[in-house]
């Protein structure tokens, strides 16, 4: 049934989702040669779409059609007299000159679909429209079309609503069992490799079982699990130094990127000096940091610092720069003075590019934090990845990157959801899009 | 010519010069302030600094770092070092083969994952749960596994660069205009056809872009993997090598303008190799660069 | 010359002021050295309260045009002035935007950060002539006047692109404007709602006399909507055809099945045909 609904004028450009619905709206019903389908002043409700089969389609004298007779035949649409407001009652007289095969289509149901996704919709009845004017030759029945109205609950469905719809509809998709498959399939290797196969290389490496045994236990053999009270001083120290600089660098980055973006003399003077100490690797900084930096604290903060700092100023200056300019132009036509075009445009402008950089800068911060406690921390999970393997205390190694891993994760997910909060326009509008 | 020679003069790239002209000035004033204020005198000034636990003796943090003139002098030196350079040698040798590995595997996998739904909802979150473990935290089980520490060195720097490329490689193949697949579709094209012709060049660009971020990172990791092995800790065997080792070691050795030095022959090299990187983009895009 | 238009309703503004004179304006781009004219010694005169269409194929420079009056282009010479005042002139290249010569985009430029209702509300705010309170009210009458209530509180995101349009217009007539620049507004809309959208500007620009600076490529849309027509060679752009459009005010959709209508389509027919077959073998780029 999707194929024909394609072949229709007025379905052709509809997504596959929308057309599967409309599909489930349609209902098969067949003519034999002569009969009549409706007549003239008939009540009208659905719309008919024809599978195969021949169709004749007079307009009555009233609808001062150009050409008021038709032949229709698969692929033709007619009966939309259903869309008409005001008593849609048939204004032609359809008769099966033969066999026909048609789907039937509800209009109240289909108006009712459409509005669902009202620029879908608009589409479809503007399809409609062109279809009637040019088809059918009766350009000032256009008007009385039925227009979609936006359904104001769309615009209701806010936060809860909107994330337990969206768990439903990932539940209901085959996507969580592909990704226990791909799990089931990473752990499964390493699994097998360590500990059934034996695999030369995979020799030393810590076993999965054993691992989990060390994390989860009361009394671990190497003295971190999730019972340590070290464990989470760790996590926590790497944590807190992770927001320090990271707020450190959003606090500096951000505004120097936004005034790179927006001055031009600005850029030109600032820019070459950052564009010259940015390519440095953030590692080759330590030894300088630390000769530079007494304390050690402050030398891992810088670092991390650092890279969070380039990362958040180059993003946010991309940001402005790739505002359109009709935005500003519109500002200033409506009166705005220069510092209330960056308040009120360029700064909410350039968010979804400053929240990219943002979660750009974590990661980077996460990156550099670990390098620089490998090298010389005293606590913090990087310091314990490095001791646990000086120690050799392998399984102590998998935790504390298992633990990175998800504390970064949950990191990256908090600057995205604060992102999502500060640009709500942006999550109603990729909403209401259907994604 | 006049209007050449105006425009040179008036403006970009004279801001620039100055700007970077008063930035050495203050480098240089900063660091050697060891010299020139009398701290003798400044009773106060000392105090407040030990107060903070800052050492007495120069300006915090800018005091500790050679000025430019010194590190100048420095470079003289080592130009005629044969080490020197063959550190440059050994870091771009371990950069571009860590690099051109994660090529090889990433971008096909990233192309996988892009065009089979399955292989994506399979294999994605698995990428997405191990991507946040920072290259280096993999530094010690990278030594454990593989026999020789160039290949651990190496297997760091291609998960470094491995992440960057497939994330940007599935993003562009997941962003390219769904019209163009329902045109070859309607002019009768194969699967095979529409992969290669409509997935690969429209992914491209952002291939191009992964591979410019994830050149980034990988100098990065180079530096730290070369540092972490070269000393620091016990991760690692005997010889480094490469400008990361080479900073390290200038570091111990006390020699801080080397050290600067270090820092500057890899920012140049960094940016020498992305300029590349982006020429080379250039040539591959060419829709993309019309003027 | 024009016909005496019957008015309806009483107009908000009078139409006595709005008049724009464009005078012997050049604009010459310098594209990396291969100097390009835009626009050739063009002048235009627009009377005080008219709606003036400028129709011509793409790239040819009209744009140029609206984008010197705004204030966001520079002219090469000659002078535009709006109510006898220079907007910019030879010795003075780029006027100041501002607020009595707001313009609607081509692709919409309501700010999406903002509900429609602080959209509207934007720019007597911004010019500090009301409080935040009272731009609100303003706002919601005129959004009811024009038949947008409902969307207030909703994002532009979140409404159609024609709703959007509306609003926009809405926008720019909040503030005391004697011009109202619209640079093609309806090109990316599709028919159905493009001839909502113009009975709609009608239906405002009867209760606002504002003048009306329209540039399209539709012919049709132009003679539906305009008391002039200009048509403009492609570039450089001139005016090639100045066409009164001698069709009582107030118009709607029967007008385009009328017979004076379909008369004036063939005359000016032939020159945009011209015109547009130019533009393509010239292989111009919309602007």
């Amino acid at each position: 049934m999707l194929e024909i609904l394609k072949k229709t004028m007025p379905f052709q450009v509809v997504s596959d989702g929308m057309l599967q619905k409309i599909a489930m709206l349609g209902r098969r019903t067949s003519y034999s040669t002569g009969a009549l389908i409706y007549d003239v002043g008939d009540k009208a409700d659905d719309i008919y779409i024809i599978v195969s089969g021949q169709i004749e389609h007079m307009l009555e004298p009233g609808a001062q059609a150009r050409r008021p007779v038709r032949l229709l035949r698969g692929g033709d649409v007619f009966g939309w007299a259903a869309l008409l407001e005001k008593h849609p009652h048939r204004l032609a007289k359809a008769t099966c000159v033969e066999a026909a095969d048609v789907i039937c289509i509800n209009a109240d149901d289909l108006l009712r679909l459409l509005e669902a996704d009202a620029d879908a919709g608009d589409v479809v009845m503007s399809r409609f429209a062109t279809m009637i004017t040019q088809d059918y030759t009766v350009p000032d029945l256009i008007a009385q079309l039925r227009h979609i109205q936006r359904r104001q609950q769309h615009g209701d469905i806010r936060g809860m609503n909107l994330t337990l719809y969206r768990i439903s509809s990932w539940l209901k998709s085959p996507r969580p069992y592909q990704m226990l498959i791909g799990f089931a399939l990473f752990l499964g290797f390493w699994y097998c490799a360590v500990e059934v196969w034996k695999l030369p290389r995979f020799r030393e490496m810590p076993g999965l079982t054993t691992v989990i045994r060390e994390w989860l236990n009361p009394n671990p053999t190497y003295g971190l699990s999730i019972y340590t009270a070290e464990y989470y001083t760790h996590i926590w120290i790497s944590v807190w130094r992770v927001t320090q600089a990271f707020f450190l660098a959003t606090a500096l980055g951000v505004p120097l990127g936004l005034f790179l973006g927006w001055s031009k003399k600005f850029k030109e003077y600032v820019f070459p000096v950052f564009e010259t100490l940015r390519p440095i690797p953030i590692l080759a900084w330590v030894p300088l940091a630390i000769v530079m930096f007494i304390a050690t604290e402050s030398a891992v903060i810088y670092l991390t610092f650092l890279a969070s700092f380039f990362a958040t100023a180059l993003n946010t200056m991309l940001g402005v720069e790739s505002i359109e300019e009709s935005y500003i132009r519109a500002a200033y036509c409506l009166g705005a003075k220069r510092w209330q075009v960056f308040l009120h445009v360029i700064v909410p402008g350039a968010l979804p590019f400053i929240f990219t950089g943002l979660q750009i800068s974590v990661g980077v911060a996460w990156f550099s934090l670990v390098a620089a406690e490998m090298v010389s921390g005293q606590y913090g999970l990087g310091y314990v990845i490095n001791t646990s393997y000086i120690m050799v205390r392998y399984p102590t190694i998998v935790i504390g990157m298992i633990t990175l891993g998800l504390v970064g994760y949950a990191t990256s997910m908090m600057v995205r959801v604060a992102g999502d909060f500060m640009m709500r326009w942006r999550t109603r509008e990729l909403a209401l899009g259907g994604q | 010519m006049a209007a050449g020679t105006k425009r040179f003069f008036g403006s970009k790239t004279w801001r620039g010069a100055i700007s970077l002209v008063v930035f050495l000035l203050i480098w240089e004033i900063g660091s050697l302030s060891k010299i020139w204020i009398k701290w003798e005198s400044f009773e106060w000034l000392r105090q407040m600094l030990t107060a903070f636990g800052l050492k007495p003796i120069y300006l915090p943090w800018i005091g500790a770092v050679p000025a430019p003139t010194e590190v100048l002098m420095a470079w003289t030196h080592i130009i005629g070092d044969a080490s020197y350079w063959q550190s440059w040698y050994i870091s771009l040798l371990r950069v571009i083969s860590g690099f051109i590995a994660a090529m090889i595997v990433g971008i096909p996998f990233g192309l996988l994952l892009a065009v089979s739904r399955t292989a994506y909802g399979i294999g994605f979150p698995v990428f997405e749960v191990l991507r946040p473990i920072p290259p280096l935290a993999w530094v010690p089980a990278s030594i454990i596994f593989w026999p020789t520490q160039e290949l651990s060195i190496g297997f760091v720097i291609f998960l470094g660069a491995i992440f960057t490329i497939v994330i940007n490689v599935v993003g562009g193949a997941r962003s390219i205009d769904l019209r163009y697949f329902q045109a070859a579709r309607s002019m009768g094209s194969s699967q095979w056809d529409i992969f290669r012709r409509i997935i690969l060049p429209g992914t491209l660009p952002s291939i191009v872009v992964g591979c410019e971020v994830g050149m980034g990172i990988t100098w990065n990791v180079v530096v730290a993997a070369e540092m972490i092995s070269g000393g620091g800790s016990q991760v690692g065997g005997t010889s480094g090598g490469g400008l990361g080792f080479f900073i390290w070691n200038s570091y111990v050795g006390g020699s801080y303008e080397q050290v600067v030095i270090g820092m500057i022959s890899i920012g140049i090299a960094g940016y020498v190799s992305s300029e590349l990187l982006r020429a080379l983009g250039k040539r591959v895009t060419p829709w993309l660069h019309l003027r | 010359m024009m016909a005496p238009e019957m008015q309806t309703t009483v107009p908000r503004n009078t139409a006595s002021h709005g008049e724009i004179i464009i005078d012997d304006v050049v604009k010459i781009y310098d594209p990396d050295g291969a100097a390009v004219m835009a626009v050739d010694h063009c002048s235009l005169q627009i009377k005080a309260g008219e709606i003036c269409m400028i129709v011509g194929p793409s790239g040819c420079g009209k744009t140029t045009l609206l984008n010197a009056i705004a204030g966001f282009h520079e002219i090469t010479s000659g002078r535009i002035t709006l109510d006898g005042k220079v907007l910019c002139s030879t010795e003075k290249p780029k006027a100041e935007p501002g607020s009595d010569r707001i313009v609607v985009f081509q692709n919409g430029a309501l700010f999406p950060w903002k509900t429609n209702l602080d959209n509207v509300a934007f720019g007597p705010i911004m010019q500090g002539q009301l409080s935040a309170a009272e731009a609100k009210e303003k706002a919601l009458d005129m959004m009811a006047d024009a038949g947008l209530t409902g969307v207030e509180h909703n994002y532009p995101g979140e409404v159609s692109s024609g709703m959007r349009r509306r609003v926009e217009i809405v926008r720019a007539l909040i503030n005391n404007l004697s011009v109202l620049l619209l640079d093609e507004p309806y090109r990316a809309l599709d028919s159905l709602t493009k001839s909502v959208m113009h009975e709609a500007l009608l239906e405002i620009y009867y209760k606002n006399k504002v003048t009306i600076f329209f540039i399209t490529h539709d012919l049709e849309e132009a003679i539906f909507l305009g008391h002039r027509v200009a048509i403009m060679t492609t570039r450089p752009c001139k005016p090639k055809k100045i066409l009164e459009v001698d069709i009582p005010h107030p118009r709607d959709y029967s007008v385009l099945t009328s017979k004076r209508f379909r008369e004036l389509m063939e005359e000016t027919n032939e020159a945009v045909h011209e015109e547009a077959l130019k533009a393509f073998s010239a292989g111009e780029k919309e602007g």
